[in-house]
């Protein structure tokens, strides 16, 4: 199995309407300044040696101003240099909101299936997730949502639930359609008050 | 793959055992004595080449000795020489036939399955087995269970058909059947599923007019996409429960050695079921939980129960065990039904829910309460709790319970927990039909999964 590419997997979500969080490779400070405009960013390195980026100090929070993405530029790629081949993508920062993460993978007997839970640490402490075959109808999503523990947490107002709902078979569609997909993690996906941000995505092929 | 006509195996009008014996230490001497005993109104013949005469039945030295059309060909015989008398069973044009023969796949030996499954393919005779117990249709007494009818008590009929891979888990559960109060209608214990398989066997019995609920206990499904496919629309058609073996790695592991099947990860088993609107059980007693309430009660038209008891702390811990559910809740009594109980019941009697009957409760209150309350629009299902323990609990409070459920078109289950006493009369309401738990926790989560399962069916 192999990974996807950061920018072709967020293009692939683009084509079945899942939106992830604006991003671009950046090769220097000057071009990550340049995309940064006047949002704040994140940085991180990629690279198939580092799966663990936070835990590797690969990522760099919520970065503003010509200095300061200068001075993680450059912390960055002198870290990765041990991880070559790599990349250093440049992130618009999310806003705040709930984080649930969204999976995907292909089951032996059944196929394609699909997962949801809450994000961070609770899907692996609490084992709180939810699991459907692929393809998923909206009452298969709802129920996704209700049968976790946290669902309340998850949808603590009504507008995310749909909007949770649409994007969960937005996710199964995709999976059913590329059989090449072995795995797929979006981790974190964070649910707003008005939308949803993919942050992360990870597609083994 | 094909539809496989399973209808000759469970109702057949001619039955070949092959391998009978007159050894009442042979598998084949008991399956011969069952059918013999279970009053089978169909033929039989008997196949074993030593022999001339077995029980007084004629024995042939082949099934292609037998001039008439076989419907069923039971297989007892040692494994190497099953995939001969399978191949004699193609040549004979026998419609179905069941292997019980263990020796294949479970014990590594692959090669000889396989070559048994070339031999059903090539003559295209769906072949259950091997390696099981086979099935059981009270309806057609065919019987092909090699468990003496003096060990294994037979369940009365009725409309459950209850299916297991695994041979002990299916004889302890029949037994245990037989003690409930409800009936069976096939049972089926498929083993090495070499040939037909769960697919088929939910294809079957999803079309199977005799069978209103089906229990399944699964180790493993061999083909994922299409079990699927067939349990999407046989849950919107019947009640299914399932007990999925293999939760965790180590019962993973032991389900590979034992059936040879390939368990797959249990939480995407239970993801197929969910989906298609299974209920899944915990434990082997959920699913005769399931079953009962199921193949007796009708769909509730809401979630509100009303609980009746005789016993103040038990209607307490079933309306604990009701707020807890998940959708469950308990139902306010019409001013109606209050007014009602206030004429009929003695002071002491609150007229709330739960209604406590208190502990001198005859079937005169009972009969009061439950004519009063049954009626009620505000009430959608009924607990009715009787411990036979209390002076006032007797033969006439059963005879009341059974009397009005015959009339209720709401759910009606009770709970009754105790020995002997107890137990005559569970099996009294049981056999008329009213399902009886020994706690309130087993009540409650039956009804629970009631309402989910109608709730299933209207979303889906």
């Amino acid at each position: 199995m192999q990974l996807m590419d950061y920018v072709e997997a967020s293009s692939m979500l683009d084509k079945y309407g899942i939106r992830s969080i604006e991003s671009r490779y950046v090769s220097s400070a000057e071009q990550a300044v340049k995309f940064a405009g006047s949002s704040p960013i994140v940085m991180k390195v990629l690279s198939g040696k580092a799966l663990h980026k936070s835990r590797s100090g690969l990522v760099k929070l919520d970065l503003r101003g010509k200095e300061e993405i200068g001075r993680a530029f450059a912390e960055l790629e002198k870290k990765a240099k041990s991880l070559s081949p790599y990349k250093i993508i440049a992130q618009k920062m999310a806003g705040k909101g709930i984080e649930v993460i969204i999976g995907g993978k292909t089951d032996e007997q059944f196929g394609k299936t699909i997962l949801l839970g809450l994000g961070g640490i609770y899907v692996e402490v609490f084992k709180d997730f939810s699991l459907r075959i692929c393809p998923i109808r909206q009452i298969d999503a709802k129920e996704m949502i209700s049968q976790l523990k946290s669902g309340d947490v998850i949808t603590y107002n009504g507008k995310n639930a749909k909007m949770l709902e649409e994007l969960l078979m937005k996710v199964s569609k995709l999976l059913s359609a590329n059989d090449r997909i072995a795995e797929l993690d979006l981790n974190p996906v964070i649910l707003r008050e008005d939308g949803y941000d993919v942050v992360d995505i990870r597609i083994l092929k | 793959m094909a539809k496989m006509d399973l209808e000759p195996m469970m109702k057949p009008k001619s039955v070949a055992i092959i391998g009978a014996s007159r050894d009442p230490d042979k598998v084949g001497h008991v399956i011969l004595q069952n059918y013999v005993n279970a009053g089978y109104q169909g033929k039989i013949f008997v196949v074993n080449k030593n022999a001339d005469s077995i029980m007084g039945f004629k024995s042939y030295a082949s099934i292609l000795d037998i001039k008439e059309k076989v419907d069923l060909a039971v297989i007892a015989i040692p494994a190497p020489f099953v995939p001969e008398a399978l191949e004699e069973c193609g040549k004979a044009k026998a419609r179905t036939a069941l292997v019980i023969s263990g020796g294949f796949a479970e014990v590594g030996n692959k090669e000889l399955q396989e070559q048994l499954v070339a031999v059903a393919k090539k003559y295209g005779i769906p072949t259950m087995g091997p390696n099981c117990l086979g099935i059981m249709d009270p309806r057609s007494r065919s019987d092909t269970l090699f468990l003496p009818t003096y060990k294994l008590a037979r369940p009365q009929i009725g409309g459950v058909s209850f299916v297991s891979q695994s041979g002990a888990v299916g004889s302890a559960i029949l037994d245990m059947i037989s003690a409930e109060g409800f009936g069976l209608s096939k049972f089926i214990s498929y083993g090495n599923a070499a040939h037909i398989d769960e697919v088929d066997i939910l294809e079957y019995l999803m079309g199977d007019d005799s069978t209103k609920v089906i229990v399944m206990y699964l180790e493993g499904i061999k083909r994922g996409r299409e079990f699927f496919r067939i349990a999407k629309d046989a849950g919107k058609k019947k009640p299914i429960i399932v007990l999925k073996a293999g939760r965790t790695n180590a019962g993973m592991q032991a389900a590979h050695s034992h059936t040879a099947s390939l368990a797959g990860s249990y939480e995407t088993n239970i993801a197929a079921f969910l989906q298609s609107g299974f209920t899944v059980a915990d434990d082997l007693n959920d699913l005769l939980y399931y079953a009962k309430v199921f193949e007796s009660e009708p769909e509730p038209k809401g979630n509100r129960i009303a609980v009746i008891t005789n016993g103040g702390g038990i209607g307490v811990i079933t309306t604990d065990e009701i707020a807890a559910s998940g959708n469950l809740k308990m139902a306010e009594f019409s001013k109606q039904t209050v007014d009602a109980l206030k004429k009929t019941m003695p002071v002491l009697v609150n007229a709330r829910n739960p209604l406590d009957l208190a502990g001198d409760a005859d079937g005169k209150r009972y009969e009061d309460a439950i004519s009063a309350v049954m009626q009620d629009p505000n009430v959608d299902m009924m607990v009715v709790v009787t411990l036979f323990q209390t002076p006032g609990a007797d033969s006439s409070v059963a005879s009341k319970l059974i009397h009005y459920k015959e009339r209720s078109d709401k759910p009606m289950i009770g709970i009754a927990m105790g020995s002997e006493y107890t137990q005559i009369h569970k099996l009294m309401m049981e056999s008329s039909g009213f399902p009886v738990y020994d706690s309130p926790a087993a009540a409650v989560k039956s009804l629970s999964a009631l309402l989910k399962y109608k709730e299933y069916k209207q979303s889906h």
